[in-house]
């Protein structure tokens, strides 16, 4: 990343935090403007709702464009690369341009243009090495997935943004996957990766974007490791899937399969453990999903109770303990246990509930009332007609 | 805030050490030797920062809606697996028991009613009710589903759902339950703007249309009645984006979905949309402007291939890029001017 921006970055950061302060009434008005002095923040940083649309409208731009070239001069193969990594080129030099801009480099477009440039670089080198190069498909999606690797890196390095961070961990692991051994090589470069990037997140020469890139690079080591090492993974071959057209794939021993029943339910502790020690809110997020896995897998394979009966106990039992953990907390001293608590502290809670309404109406909308669907469909295990919904 | 009253010793090292967020952290130290920080603020804030105090209220929140998720999951399927074994009634009157036993709780812990917004007495608190409505509509539907009260007028029910959901909404202060009630009236208008189901199916097109466009007028003047006679102001966002969402989605609809009279769908579509974006600004709502210039860039697109419809060109796509750097100004002008809300 550019000094500059680094530097606007840290000052949004104590900004916002700032912010925080004030929406809680623990800072008053004269003393956040007073933070806000002491950490000048050049950058215009619009609200979501415009980052989105101008980036949106960035895109459209950008892809008519390409669309209108493409379809006036119907250039040949060759032509179509070319013409791609002009895109690529157009769009990679405009991200520069717009992130030395502190008026321009917030607004949305840079992220645009920085996605469809890497977009454009990778499709157009994946024709070049089919069409151009007559490279085999199965050597032309290794070659891709580490240019892929390589190029979101980059960026995620370049421009400081989060989400290529996780598309280059993605494209790495689907390239170690297609590898002699992808599994080892999951787990191996999973708990490297997970732990190199742990050591990085709180590192004060990393600028904030960058440690956030690393959370997500601990949370993609984690779940490499748990897809290697988990049972049904592992009885379905969903690894070796990856792997070359075929590629001989080994049923594994029975040996084997108790160690990785053993590990899908030990490694979800492991990392609830490492969550819990490090407090890190993140890893213990990741460890309540990876334990869910667990649980998921654990029915599969013995059935413990009817799938209704599970459904409805791991439902109340989870709001129970939601209950209980609230509880607690609220009743401790200080609202605390062991520096743990459940007021939102400086977060903007009232914009979280917000967002909350799109996932809840959207699970639990009735279906439109059309006549054919009245009833209790039984094919899909779909019940409704009255505001619940559910798909299994 | 109850964490000022335990202020620890707050350290100004300055030093980087490791679990924390080190910008906050060493502009906490500066703000305090400046003194714009006091020693009981800077103590919380740092607490905060290295993590030795943290939140678990969103894994909570989580927590909650899974465990809602979950069992109303768990109650669909014992209904539809066991409903010849355990007995109509038998399972009406458990889903209603259960219906009953979460609103009790709820009216023995809410507030009391205003017109003003009311803060949750505690984070369980929109579960609870949330689990309550839904189960008493899996309630209904099954009813209706079991003794075909209604009839051929089954959907009638999503009404009776829909209401009972807005009157929740409105006495226990939920956002939440007043955007399900407005997609479940939607519904029963046979609408959906649900995101899993996308929108406006192709049976009875311009039914639907219609219906999404008059909906979507009603829910707009909902919000304006809201604000307008100061009862529940602040539902106005939930009541004004599903509105918008229905009515220029109808309109789009409409100007994609006509062959003869799209060009009166397209006209009806750039005057509310103009209206909507021009409204937005005394109101300090952005995502009102979004949905407006969303709706008219997507609308004008008809406009622009409509010529070219029977053969391939480069044109009409460099007009829509045109298009839309032309709107990429209005939006840049337009966040200049708007003061958000």
């Amino acid at each position: 990343m550019r000094p500059d921006s680094v530097a606007w970055e840290r000052a949004a950061e104590v900004r916002a935090a700032a912010q925080g302060w004030r929406r809680v009434g623990a800072i008053d008005a004269s003393t956040e403007q007073a933070i806000r002095e002491a950490y000048p923040d050049p950058c215009i940083t619009p609200s979501a709702v415009w980052r989105v649309l101008t980036a949106c409208m960035v895109a459209a731009v950008v892809a008519c464009t390409f669309g209108a070239l493409s379809l006036a001069f119907r250039p040949d193969r060759a032509g179509l690369q070319v013409l791609m990594f002009m895109f690529a080129a157009v769009s990679l030099v405009a991200t520069e341009v717009l992130e030395a801009l502190p008026q321009c480099a917030r607004r949305g477009a840079a992220g645009a243009t920085s996605l469809l440039g890497v977009v454009f670089l990778l499709v157009g080198f994946s024709l070049f090495l089919l069409e151009t190069l007559n490279m085999r498909f199965d050597d032309a999606i290794d070659t891709a997935l580490l240019a892929s690797v390589l190029a979101w890196a980059v960026s995620a390095w370049r421009w400081g943004s989060p989400p290529y961070a996780a598309a280059a961990a993605i494209s790495l692991f689907l390239f170690l996957g297609r590898l002699p051994h992808g599994r080892v090589l999951w787990a191996l470069v999973g708990v490297a990766l997970a732990g190199l990037a742990a050591r990085r997140l709180d590192e004060a020469s990393w600028a904030p974007s960058h440690r956030r890139g690393a959370a997500i690079l601990v949370v993609a080591g984690i779940l490499a490791v748990y897809a290697a090492v988990n049972v049904y993974s592992f009885d379905e071959h969903l690894l070796e899937d990856l792997g070359r057209f075929g590629a001989a794939r080994v049923a594994p021993s029975p040996s084997l399969i108790v160690v990785s029943a053993l590990a899908t339910a030990v490694v979800p502790l492991l990392v609830l453990m490492w969550g819990v020690r490090s407090r890190r809110t993140f890893v213990l997020d990741t460890g309540v999903v990876l334990l869910a896995l667990s649980l998921v897998t654990l029915r599969h394979y013995v059935h413990l109770a009817p799938l209704w009966v599970i459904l409805a106990l791991s439902g109340a039992a989870l709001v129970a303990l939601a209950l209980t953990v609230e509880r607690a907390l609220r009743g401790a001293p200080g609202g605390e246990i062991a520096g743990v608590t459940a007021d939102p502290l400086f977060a903007d809670e009232r914009q979280q509930r917000a967002f909350q309404i799109v996932p809840v109406v959207a699970a639990f909308t009735a279906p439109v009332a059309a006549p054919e669907e009245k009833g209790f469909a039984g094919g899909s295990g779909r019940f409704g007609g009255g505001g619940a919904e559910e798909k299994f | 805030m109850t964490h000022g009253r335990t202020p620890l010793a707050f350290t100004e090292d300055g030093g980087l050490g490791r679990d924390m967020n080190p910008d906050v952290v060493s502009a906490i130290a500066r703000l305090r030797r400046d003194n714009v920080l006091g020693q009981a603020q800077a103590t919380l804030f740092d607490r905060v920062a290295r993590r030795r105090l943290v939140s678990v209220r969103f894994e909570i929140r989580a927590l909650l809606y899974a465990g809602v998720l979950l069992l109303t999951s768990g109650v669909g399927l014992l209904v539809k697996e066991h409903r010849q074994d355990i007995g109509p009634w038998a399972i009406a009157g458990g889903i209603a028991l259960a219906a009953v036993a979460c609103l009790v709780w709820v009216i023995r812990n809410a507030a009391p009613f205003s017109w003003g917004a009311v803060p949750s007495p505690n984070v369980a608190f929109d579960y609870v009710l949330l689990l309550g409505l839904l189960l008493f509509a899996s309630d209904l539907a099954y009813v209706e589903v079991e003794f075909t009260l209604l009839g051929p007028k089954w959907p009638h029910h999503l009404l009776v759902v829909g209401v009972v959901y807005l009157l929740g909404a409105y006495l226990w202060d939920s956002r939440t339950i007043l955007g399900l009630a407005l997609t479940t009236l939607a519904a029963w208008r046979g609408v959906s703007i649900s995101v899993i189901q996308g929108s406006l199916p192709a049976v009875n097109a311009g039914n639907l249309r219609v219906n999404a466009v008059v909906l979507g007028a009603l829910y707009v003047a909902a919000a304006a009645l809201s604000v307008r006679l100061e009862r529940k102001a602040h539902f106005e966002e939930v009541f004004a984006n599903a509105g918008l969402l229905l009515l220029l989605g109808g309109l789009v609809s409409g100007v994609f979905g006509s062959e003869l009279n799209w060009g009166v769908w397209l006209a009806a579509l750039l005057v509310v949309a103009g209206l909507v974006m021009w409204l937005s600004f005394p109101l300090g709502r952005s995502l009102y402007f979004a949905q407006g210039i969303v709706a008219v860039y997507v609308g004008l697109l008809r406009l622009l291939f409509e010529p070219f419809r029977h053969h391939v060109s480069g044109l009409p796509f460099f007009l829509a890029a045109v298009l839309g750097l032309g709107a990429l100004v209005l939006i840049l002008a337009a966040h200049r001017r708007m003061r958000e809300r």
